[in-house]
């Protein structure tokens, strides 16, 4: 029956509450990136211009594959992905075992799966899995994360997605599921002296952390950000590198494709996890500030999903994937700004990657139908 | 279809609740973020971004400096005595270097082979940089490299990453040893130098003149460090040349000295070490200055022994010689031309001007000089000897001169208390040997004569004052601190505690050949710049003596009966055809080993009328008219005959 209703109310049914705003602070997101992957690959990259191979047609086609998927996805009753968020849950937690096994390294290690021409890089399904599985399993449990073996088992979710990430390693996405986590179970509304004790309890095991399950290379580049000079042409070279890009940036930044540091190489990756620093060097400060208030709109859109969902299920999966941007953002910027040790996690919507950049705009896709949906379930 | 509707239609009840999360957590947490990032990033852009901004320019910016190329050192004829050439040295960088260490291993022996510097040191240079944080610092591997080695290792560091092959500006010393003291050589710094030399600009690999010549002009030789400034990219590739700024090549020196000349006394002193010597065995030290009384040009200054100057472009090569020579007790480092010795007789030239200005003695004054020995009573009434060489017969002052007679000079000088003879403070010892000792001062005796190199000695001219200070400490008693008869006698005629340099003797020669004017020596006559006009002219500094004209007359022509006369003491410097006027000086000494010895002096000038050239010949082991002045003549012969003088 319903069904049938929903096809009598047509295709369109739901577009006219789509989030424009969203979409178009994201699409400004990759428009900005596209400027500064191509400043910072035009001394690296010396194809022809017009070629699959050149970083900036690369990632213009990512982006139309995400826009894409983000339509069919918004088209999609989020629901059905909460429903099956189990298998999700379980191919991710699958795939990242996999790449433990198969995967290829890079800068001590292994993140990707080589598909010929593609790298795949599965934690990005796996985190979105898992903000569906979190969501889900609130929605089935009152929405309340008072109860602490709602807590304990929230917590169970998220820690062997955490774990495997943790042991590939990679830091920074490790913490990116711990951000989803607090964000979800903030939400849905955890007791504050749980999140106390919790808290606690983790300050209190982080000397074992950082004893017996830290990589060296997570140590050094921990310790490197404490004295970036101990070692100027070893760990600390990007920090010292980035730090000097962004420093020099200045208020209004050298004009973009004339930053040195980008431009004759002392940067290293900078179209991906140091592409901040191109900004920080090119666009200086106004730049900067133009990419952070880009971000605030989107996010703020994105919590604005999350307060005007229909149902708990649809407010989590909203507050997931916001606290997933943010604390993207706010690593891949803080490691460009040498607050937080190298960690290879890209820009949302601005680093070069596909990977990302099509699991981002899924993301998008799954806010738009959380926020296309909202008046059918405040109404039935 | 029913999973879609299932999904769609979801399980009732609660998922269906009424989300009702806090959002302005999120809210909040998401302008904190922000927040924070924007203070990291106004204090990184806006406080301290001129200051990366710096460190941006830096990063891209690399300056190299191009040492400039050494003034040339010429003879007063033009003839180069120094030639600037390369000194290869096998450079690496750590940083460049492959990172395994079987491959550096095999670069290590590869250089091994191709310079002699053992792999093993390299490995552990190279760990030392690294250790250090220095590994883009250049690490030399072995200096010095011969032309064929450093040929081959430029063209083996292709294939090398991290090794080249430097070349820094160097010089050899076509001339032979005879010029080494004279020139000096160059080197690296010391790192003493080095703390001196890094504010006035210098690159640490520049070479700087260590002695001679090379130390003494080193402002005008070295000229101005350019340097080039690249762009450079993060693998050190070039993007831009952005400025550069030539080297200034150094200013050229042109000198008094003539090269020809210098051969030849250097040679004519080595062949007469062993020549003529009295009963004290052959001499084995000798200098030599040739100079012109009035304008203080240094023709030609040896020092004997020498040393090959070139050792020190091959200090590894030839560490052996190196080590002899620093070892050798007739220390060949030393110029022995601007080293002192007691002068002997040459000095009786002081005692004489003293005598007449006093006017102790007039020209005229007669001393019947009958016996070898002088016998002075004492205040104990015990009988002291003072010796003549021989026995003079009655001579006046001219004649004191030129027959060199000891007797005269001590009467001159001290007087005779007991025959009621004064001296030149009349019967005060101690005045006359203050007067005597001005008198010696004012002759430029006592201080450096202000030639323009270094480590010129001032030599010693005694006195009451001085005496009191040298003895002023045990083990010496008041005895040894007073001023005798014996003092004055002494220094009268050049022996015990004076002592004068080569350099000294010929500047007082010169001052009576000139009618009393001190000059200041010099060996360098124009300094020349890299557009071949002068930068200046060395002038020397004329000091009078304050010795009146018909005094000076009386000592010159004093000195030229000395070579003239036929019972002369300088007859041995008589050379047909040249009119030489001179002093000999045969001055006792106790070797280190207590037995008694002379150094042999002379010094004169020539033509006796109008003097062109002052020559002063000195041998550490001699008798002063035997030894000294026969070569005196042949340097007075060889310089008539060749040098020009202007």
């Amino acid at each position: 029956m319903s069904s049938l209703a929903y096809d009598r109310q047509g295709t369109w049914r739901g577009w006219d509450r789509f989030d424009y705003v969203l979409t178009l602070a994201a699409l400004a997101l990759v428009g900005l990136g596209l400027a500064l992957i191509y400043s910072g690959s035009i001394r690296s990259y010396t194809g022809p211009v017009a070629s699959f191979s050149n970083p900036v047609a690369k990632q213009v086609i990512f982006a139309f594959v995400g826009i894409v998927a983000m339509l069919l996805v918004s088209k999609l009753d989020y629901h059905y992905l909460t429903h099956y968020s189990w298998v999700f849950y379980v191919m991710g937690l699958v795939s990242l075992v996999a790449i433990l096994a198969v995967g290829d390294a890079a800068g001590g290690s292994t993140r990707w799966f080589n598909l010929g021409p593609i790298q795949v890089q599965p934690s990005e399904f796996a985190k979105l899995a898992t903000i569906l599985t979190l969501a889900r399993f609130f929605s089935e449990h009152g929405g309340d994360a008072k109860d602490l073996r709602t807590l304990l088992i929230s917590l169970l979710i998220v820690a062997p997605m955490m774990g495997l990430v943790f042991i590939e390693p990679d830091l920074g996405t490790s913490l990116v599921f711990a951000a989803i986590w607090l964000g979800v179970v903030v939400v849905a509304g955890v007791s504050r002296s749980h999140l106390l004790i919790m808290g606690a309890l983790f300050v209190a095991l982080l000397p074992f952390i950082w004893t017996f399950a830290i990589a060296d290379y997570q140590v050094e580049r921990v310790s490197v950000l404490v004295d970036s000079q101990q070692d100027p042409l070893g760990a600390s070279y990007n920090v010292n590198q980035s730090k000097i890009a962004v420093g020099s940036g200045q208020i209004t930044g050298k004009g973009l494709t004339h930053g040195q540091q980008t431009q004759l190489r002392y940067l290293k990756v900078p179209t991906k996890d140091f592409i901040f620093s191109v900004l920080g060097e090119e666009l200086g400060f106004v730049g900067a500030m133009f990419l952070f208030g880009l971000f605030i709109l989107l996010l703020m859109r994105g919590i604005r999903a999350a307060q005007i969902a229909g149902d708990t299920a649809g407010q989590l999966v909203a507050v997931g994937i916001v606290m997933l941007i943010l604390m993207q953002t706010f690593i891949n910027v803080a490691v460009n700004l040498s607050i937080f040790p190298v960690t290879g996690i890209p820009l949302p919507f601005v680093s070069q990657g596909g990977s990302s950049l099509v699991s981002l705009f899924i993301a998008l896709g799954i806010l738009q139908s959380v926020v296309m949906r909202h008046r059918a379930y405040r109404q039935t | 279809m029913s999973i879609l509707e299932e999904g769609y239609r979801s399980p009732g009840g609660s998922s269906r609740n009424r989300p009702h999360g806090n959002l302005n957590v999120l809210r909040a947490s998401v302008l904190i973020v922000f927040a924070i990032l924007t203070v990291r990033l106004v204090y990184m852009q806006i406080i301290n971004g001129a200051e990366y901004a710096r460190r941006s320019r830096e990063n891209h910016i690399v300056e190299k400096n191009i040492l400039p190329t050494r003034g040339l050192i010429l003879d007063r004829n033009g003839q180069p005595l120094v030639q600037n050439v390369g000194v290869y040295t096998a450079t690496l960088v750590p940083e460049l270097l492959p990172k395994d260490q079987a491959s550096r291993y095999k670069i290590y022996l590869r250089l091994e082979e191709l310079t002699g510097a053992s792999a093993l040191d390299i490995q552990s240079k190279v760990k030392r940089a690294e250790e250090n944080d220095q590994a883009y610092i250049e690490v030399q591997v072995q200096k010095y490299l011969t032309k064929e080695q450093a040929l081959r290792l430029d063209e083996a560091s292709v294939d090398m990453p991290g090794v080249s092959l430097s070349v820094t500006p160097g010089r050899t010393y076509p001339m032979g040893n005879e010029f080494s003291s004279l020139l000096g050589y160059i080197g690296a710094q010391t790192p003493e130098e080095a703390k001196n030399l890094g504010p006035k600009g210098y690159q640490l690999n520049e070479p700087v003149g260590k002695d001679g010549i090379e130390a003494r002009y080193e402002d005008d030789l070295r000229g101005e460090v350019g340097f080039t400034a690249n762009e450079q990219d993060a693998q050190g590739n070039l993007i831009n040349a952005l400025q550069t700024k030539d080297p200034v090549p150094g200013n050229s020196l042109k000198l008094a000295i003539d090269a020809d000349l210098q051969k030849y006394v250097a040679e004519l002193l080595q062949d007469s070490l062993d020549g003529t010597n009295g009963s004290y065995g052959p001499a084995s030290v000798a200098a030599a200055v040739v100079m012109n009384p009035k304008t203080g040009e240094v023709y030609s200054m040896v020092s004997i022994p020498s040393y090959d100057n070139n050792i020190f472009a091959q200090p590894d090569a030839r560490a052996n010689e190196l080590s002899a020579l620093y070892h050798d007790n007739r220390h060949p480092f030393l110029n022995q031309a601007l080293t002192s010795a007691a002068p002997g007789s040459t000095f009786k030239i002081v005692t004489a001007t003293a005598g007449l200005e006093t006017g102790n003695v007039t020209p005229n004054t007669t001393r019947c000089v009958n016996s070898k020995v002088l016998e002075i009573k004492g205040e104990t009434g015990q009988i002291f000897d003072f010796l003549d060489w021989r026995e003079q017969g009655c001579i006046d002052l001219r004649h004191g001169i030129a027959y060199s007679s000891n007797i005269y000079m001590y009467m001159t000088a001290g007087g005779i208390a007991q025959e009621g003879i004064p001296g030149l403070g009349g019967y005060d010892l101690e005045k006359s040997g203050v007067i005597l000792a001005n008198w010696a001062r004012k002759y430029g005796f006592g201080a450096p004569t202000g030639i323009d190199l270094f480590n010129e000695a001032a030599g010693r001219v005694p006195d009451p004052g001085w005496k009191r200070r040298n003895y002023a400490d045990p083990p010496y008693t008041e005895t040894d601190r007073q001023w005798y008869l014996s003092d004055v006698y002494f220094t009268a005629i050049g022996q015990q505690d004076v002592l004068a340099t080569p350099m000294q003797i010929a500047r007082m020669t010169a001052a009576v050949a000139n009618g009393g004017k001190l000059v200041t020596p010099h060996v360098v006559d124009e300094v020349i710049g890299p557009d071949g006009k002068t930068v200046r002219t060395i002038k020397t500094a004329l000091k009078d003596v304050g010795v009146s004209a018909a005094n000076i007359q009386v000592v010159k022509e004093g000195m030229h009966l000395s070579v003239t006369d036929s019972a002369g003491a300088g007859i041995r410097a008589y050379t047909p055809g040249i009119d030489i006027a001179g002093k000999t000086g045969t001055a006792e000494f106790y070797l280190p080993d207590g037995t008694k010895s002379q150094h042999a002096w002379f010094t004169g000038f020539a033509p006796y009328n109008d003097p062109d050239v002052v020559v002063t010949v000195y041998f550490d082991i001699g008798v002063g008219g035997d030894k000294a002045a026969p070569v005196a003549s042949k340097i007075f012969k060889y310089f008539m005959a060749n040098v020009k003088t202007k």
